[in-house]
């Protein structure tokens, strides 16, 4: 049983990435283009670029029936998003707007849509949502306590500066820190993202995965070719990083196209059957970068949200026991 | 291909370990010969690869004797390897003001430690810790990604103008002088610090990092610190860097902030009754 199981996964994984190549926008990119390659042959794809998008991951309820936008309709939701997520709108309220915190200089969602004027970044399935969770899956996420001000350890993995899902992998469009800079070696592919200074090393030297004991927040990263798309499979995630509800089985394939030269075409497929009752895939356009440099981020440097969290809760707990008095 | 001139070191095994002895006092190896230099597409010798210093210099750059753990329950585990020294004449010239500034440093040196915090360490720092990093070098790009604290950073080769700010690993400009890279790093964090010893530098440091191709396994790492505000004069430090040669070798991830936030924030716990460890940075 456990062979036919293996090969059930493997049967779908080709699967899956035929029906992704399939999937690629046929009509959003010039099926001629030709990318700069480097002195091996391969695409260049290196320099820095951007996911910052407006376009939701899942499809929005009221666009259940529509996957396409027009290029009308795709402006029209530009300038709705961008002034929904504008933060210098304040309210009038005093406490609503301590709770908006920073004002919009520090925010960086991107204006655009993405390229191919979908009007969710999944692509499969074709409504455009995360599939169903397994039960075993609700059970997970059900039993994940929220998080909590009683130590830093009970606080969101952000806000420790541990781990930030837009970063991922898989990246996705956040409200700020989008960027990241891909740097190609013969061996090897970095990519640095803007978002906590990540930094994941891919050796393309057909490596074996690293042994299954070792666990990482952003799992392990093995690349290859095929054709001129860069290939990326993640694996040996831990358990303690789930993305929308996976589990630490995820395996995650990424694949990069460079489209246009101010296009990289990002798509990635989650295959989870721990979590989720079907694959999944997404598609987004990172967006050329030029004449910018990326800056480094330090974030659990300059934390002060963690020693305000706690010890608000604890002047809090302080105050509350005086008044019990 | 001979080996690389490892000049008044020999050839012994034990000879390792007094590498970095020698150094300080050697002249940058010669490389053997054009010949025996991998090299890039482009010509330039090719540095990428995984690698690490082995001379225990993160405990404290100068040359000092076995030391005794923080804590005595320790004992030989976190008790200090002694350490030949990787400064040039083994003293750093400290201004008066600084060197007592050092002193008591070290004297709260496993409090204040940056690197306990699991802070960014900042260059020279990063190249000695005893974790690996990795050089990618492609024909636009030169980064350095460091094992410890997901640091990294990139080493402009075409000038990127002022740095803007400040950063944790600094602002790395980059040049080819013949065979070696030229890495000049400014715009770094005062807090940083340059070992567990407390020895440190003001924003005003400067530091020349020369990267040269000793062997196919090995660079020679210089670096020349300047720092008016807390040097009298320029100095160096130098020791080499191995490659890592496991066919599994690769960086890992050290996300250290989780080991780091009972130091940082434990204080902040609720119920919280033990000792106060510190106050957070």
């Amino acid at each position: 049983m456990k062979s036919l199981a293996i090969s059930f996964v493997s049967c779908c994984l080709v699967l899956l990435g035929a029906s992704a190549a399939a999937q690629a926008p046929s009509g959003a990119f010039d099926a001629s283009y030709s990318p700069p390659r480097l002195p091996s042959g391969k695409p260049d794809l290196q320099g820095l670029w951007s996911n910052a998008l407006v376009t939701p991951l899942e499809r929005p309820a009221d666009l259940a029936d529509k996957e396409f936008l027009t290029e009308d309709e795709a402006r029209e939701y530009q300038a709705k998003r961008v002034a929904a997520v504008n933060r210098d709108a304040r309210p009038d309220d005093a406490a609503a707007d301590i709770l908006l915190a920073y004002n919009d200089f520090w925010w960086d969602s991107g204006t655009s849509a993405v390229r191919t004027l979908r009007t969710s970044l999944i692509v499969d399935p074709p409504n455009g949502r995360i599939p169903e969770l397994t039960e075993a899956a609700k059970r997970r996420v059900a039993a994940t306590p929220p998080p909590s001000a009683d130590g830093p350890e009970t606080q969101g993995l952000s806000t420790r500066c541990i781990y930030y899902a837009t970063a991922g992998p898989p990246m996705l469009p956040g409200s700020y820190n989008n960027n990241y800079q891909l740097v190609q070696t013969d061996d090897y592919v970095l990519i640095v993202n803007e978002m906590v200074h990540e930094t994941r090393i891919v050796p393309l030297d057909g490596r074996p995965f690293p042994a299954a004991e070792i666990r990482q927040w952003r799992g392990s990263s093995r690349g290859h070719w095929e054709g001129d798309t860069l290939v990326i499979e993640t694996r040996n995630r831990r358990a303690d990083t789930p993305f929308r509800g996976s589990s630490e089985n995820m395996q995650l394939i990424e694949r990069f196209t460079r489209v246009a030269d101010d296009v990289l075409l990002y798509e990635f497929t989650v295959n989870d059957p721990d979590a989720f009752t079907q694959p999944w895939t997404a598609q987004i356009t990172s967006q050329r970068v030029e004449d910018e440099l990326m800056y480094e981020y330090a974030c659990h440097e300059g934390n002060k949200s963690m020693s305000g969290i706690l010890g608000g809760a604890r002047a809090a707990e302080r105050k509350a026991a005086e008044a019990a008095k | 291909m001979t080996p690389p001139a490892l000049p008044r070191c020999g050839l012994a095994l034990a000879a390792l370990l007094s590498l970095a002895a020698c150094a300080p006092a050697t002249p940058p190896a010669a490389p053997t010969g054009a010949a025996a230099i991998a090299r890039t597409p482009d010509g330039k010798p090719d540095l990428n690869g995984i690698w690490q210093a082995l001379v225990p210099a993160n405990w404290d750059i100068r040359p000092h004797e076995a030391r005794p753990p923080p804590r005595a329950m320790l004992g030989a585990f976190q008790a200090e390897p002694p350490n030949p020294g990787i400064v040039e004449g083994g003293e750093i010239p400290y201004l008066p003001a600084a060197l007592e500034q050092q002193k008591q440093h070290y004297a709260k040196r496993f409090e204040l430690d940056p690197e306990r915090k699991c802070f960014m360490p900042g260059v020279p720092r990063a190249t000695y810790l005893p974790q690996p990093f990795q050089i990618f070098q492609s024909a636009e790009h030169v980064m350095i990604a460091y094992q410890f604290a997901n640091a990294v950073r990139e080493i402009h080769m075409t000038d990127p103008g002022p740095a803007p700010t400040s950063f944790w690993m600094g602002w790395s400009v980059g040049r080819w002088e013949g065979d070696t890279l030229v890495v000049e790093v400014t715009n770094q964090k005062p807090e940083t610090w340059l070992d567990r010893a407390g020895n440190f530098h003001s924003e005003a440091l400067r530091v020349e990092e020369r990267y040269t191709v000793m062997s196919p396994n090995h660079l020679l790492y210089e670096a020349t610190l300047e720092d008016p505000k807390v040097f009298s004069r320029p100095w160096k430090i130098s020791f080499p860097l191995y490659r890592r040669l496991e066919t599994n070798a690769e960086l890992l991830e050290f996300k250290c902030v989780p080991f780091a936030e009972e130091i940082l924030y434990g204080h902040l716990r609720k119920g919280y009754v033990g000792e106060r460890a510190e106050e957070a940075p």
